[in-house]
């Protein structure tokens, strides 16, 4: 109604995001320099960007991270679309809640206590770390990330539509496959893209889990950063920041997608 | 008569838990090509008796037959009834060829048979040309039509539907009264249609069972149930009407508002109490003292179709009348209506008890 509304929040606004943003683009702008400092940008090169793509061992980590990802991801969305559907099916509305406040806690729990539980964990086990005990970690602290995005659409879901499939003759893997999936699909999606995000860019759980010769992204720039600044890794990061801005815009057209026609793609 | 029953229950009880039974102790049988109604109010255990027949949920006693099987256990896929749910439960994610084509991919029927089934059902229900529609892009009333085309396509023997046109506004409701009716003869199909809406059930059904706490109350035709109501809370339920209590003097005179009158009903003992029914419409307004009765108008509401006056007459009793003719509130009016008007109702007579009684005394009026 009242004009008021007009530049004072909008300046807010802005700050915050200058704020927020400025270091990043500080870095950027800095990958870009020829000196080797962070300070005085010299003139333009591309040299850094070179140096990363030169450096094998660095090139390998980066496969490394986007294996366990993914793996972890893909694993994680299975575990936790079975969980989530556990959970939805527990009769007794007071085992549901305790089941998902266990989930829940499990989330808000500190990074560094789960690394260090499974730490203590795999060296009772007697599992190697490294490449086995990354992925174990990831899966685990994606599961309860995934059943927390497909519950909800689960709920959502009005149960006589798998009364209405039971009625036309589907068995319950009928009724699962055809009915349930389909319908929780943008939960999977979204589960599936969160496990990614909380993967690759998991530092703590990692760099308690990871052993000799083996490392992923976060852990490798943590441990260069500790040697001295060097400007490839400001290369290094802006890849990665474009990298995961794809992935962000990716996934808004996903969700878009399925906001429009859920249907899309299931007919045949 | 036995062949023609298709579903047939047995003196059945569901009980949830230690709370009252849902249903208790019902029986009932369900025959080929009828259009049944099951009418009462929430909670009446009208829908239990529905996924009792779908096959959702399982009785705690009694048994339930298919064609004099016994199908307690048969699991919901097995069984060969298929329902039209109250919210339509059509599947988002498969447009309208695919949510009617649904059963029969189940069933694993062949491609070009599918397609000639699912264009005939959807010829059925007047949804030819929106076959690659999705489901959000359909009206209230057509989600009806492709949810009725979804059952029927599966050529089942009984159709159940769950309140499916509470949803729809008047006007669409009393269209698909006609459509699903219409429907129903030409597919001959048995239907068990849930409602609590008496005019719905009255305008569609070949036989109403009206339940009340899990108990069927009655069951007959629509005329037999709007003329015959067994008990107040049928009258009551089943259109308006005017219940008053009275003495049977003897058969066929009745004593209420202390007057005597003729009516049609016998097999009372003599100076029995009981409780007499006279719709509303079958009140006709006169002068004074041309009426049987006298009455005080004290409230008049225009429905349209005709007024409703309410009023007293003198000894308290409060009279519904529907008439086309106009009153005035504060005048006093005569009521005039015919012996067949009346209907007596016997204090807690169970439905069986009432045939009887009606056998009975018609046999001996024939007698006469």
């Amino acid at each position: 109604m009242k004009k008021k509304n007009g530049l004072g929040p909008k300046i807010y606004l802005a700050i915050v995001f200058v704020i927020l943003y400025a270091p990043i683009f500080y870095l950027m702008v800095y990958s870009f320099s020829s000196g080797d400092k962070m300070y005085n940008f010299e003139g333009f090169t591309l040299n850094h960007y070179k140096e990363v793509l030169q450096d094998t061992r660095l090139l390998i980590i980066v496969l490394n991270t986007l294996v366990i990802a993914l793996l972890s991801a893909a694993l994680s969305t299975i575990l936790g679309v079975c969980g989530a559907l556990a959970i939805y099916y527990v009769r007794k509305l007071r085992t549901q809640n305790s089941l998902l406040t266990l989930n829940n806690v499990l989330i808000v729990s500190s990074d560094v206590v789960i690394g260090a539980s499974f730490l203590l964990l795999f060296t009772i086990v007697g599992v190697k770390l490294g490449f086995v005990s990354v992925l174990l970690s990831h899966i685990a602290f994606s599961v309860p990330i995934v059943v927390l995005m497909v519950l909800p659409k689960l709920n959502e879901m009005s149960p006589t539509l798998i009364d209405a499939a039971r009625d036309l003759g589907a068995s319950r893997w009928d009724t699962l496959s055809k009915v349930i999936l389909p319908f929780i699909t943008p939960g999977i999606f979204a589960g599936f893209f969160m496990a990614l995000t909380y993967s690759l860019d998991d530092f703590a759980v990692t760099f308690f889990v990871t052993g000799n010769g083996f490392s992923t992204l976060s852990v490798e720039i943590y441990s260069r950063a500790r040697q001295g600044i060097s400007l490839s890794i400001n290369a290094l990061s802006t890849l990665i920041f474009f990298a995961t801005m794809m992935m962000v815009i990716g996934y808004y057209f996903i969700a878009k997608r399925n906001q429009r026609g859920a249907g899309m793609g299931v007919g045949k | 008569m036995a062949d023609q029953t298709i579903i047939r229950f047995e003196n059945v009880t569901k009980q949830y838990d230690q709370d009252p039974a849902v249903l208790n102790d019902v029986s009932f049988s369900i025959e080929r090509g009828r259009f049944y109604t099951l009418l009462g109010p929430s909670g009446c255990g009208k829908t239990t008796i529905l996924r009792l027949i779908a096959g959702f949920t399982e009785p705690t006693k009694g048994n339930i037959y298919f064609h004099e099987k016994v199908m307690n256990d048969v699991p919901a896929n097995k069984r060969q009834v298929n329902t039209v749910f109250q919210d339509y439960a059509l599947f988002p994610h498969l447009n309208v060829f695919e949510n009617v084509a649904f059963g029969l991919r189940i069933k694993g029927c062949k491609n070009d048979e599918i397609k000639r089934k699912v264009l005939e059902a959807l010829r059925f229900v007047n949804l030819v040309g929106y076959e690659n529609r999705e489901i959000k892009e359909m009206s209230g009333g057509q989600r009806q039509r492709v949810a009725i085309a979804r059952a029927i396509v599966n050529e089942p023997e009984v159709i159940l539907l769950d309140e499916p046109l509470s949803a729809l506004d008047l006007k669409l409701r009393t269209e698909m009264q006609y459509e699903l009716r219409e429907l129903q003869r030409r597919l001959g199909i048995t239907f068990v249609f849930v409602t609590h809406d008496q005019e719905e059930a009255l305008a569609m059904s070949d036989e109403i069972f009206v339940l009340n706490e899990g108990n069927i109350e009655q069951s007959g035709t629509p005329t037999d149930i709007y003329d015959e109501p067994i008990n107040r809370f049928v009258a009551d339920f089943i259109g308006e009407s005017n219940i008053v209590p009275g003495v049977m003097k003897e058969d066929y005179l009745v004593q209420c508002a202390g007057k005597n009158f003729d009516c049609v009903d016998g097999g009372f003992n003599r100076n029995e109490q009981v409780e007499i029914v006279i719709r509303p419409e079958d009140l006709e307004i006169t002068l004074p003292d041309q009426g049987k009765l006298r009455m005080k108008v004290d409230s008049q509401l225009f429905r349209g179709v005709h007024y409703e006056i309410c009023g007293y007459d003198q000894d308290g009793n409060e009279w519904l009348v529907h008439s086309t003719k106009k009153a005035n509130v504060g005048e006093e009016i005569g009521l005039y209506f015919d012996p067949e008007a009346i209907h007596v109702m016997r204090l807690g007579e169970t439905e069986e008890e009432f045939d009887k009684r009606l056998e009975a005394y018609s046999e001996a009026t024939h007698a006469d």
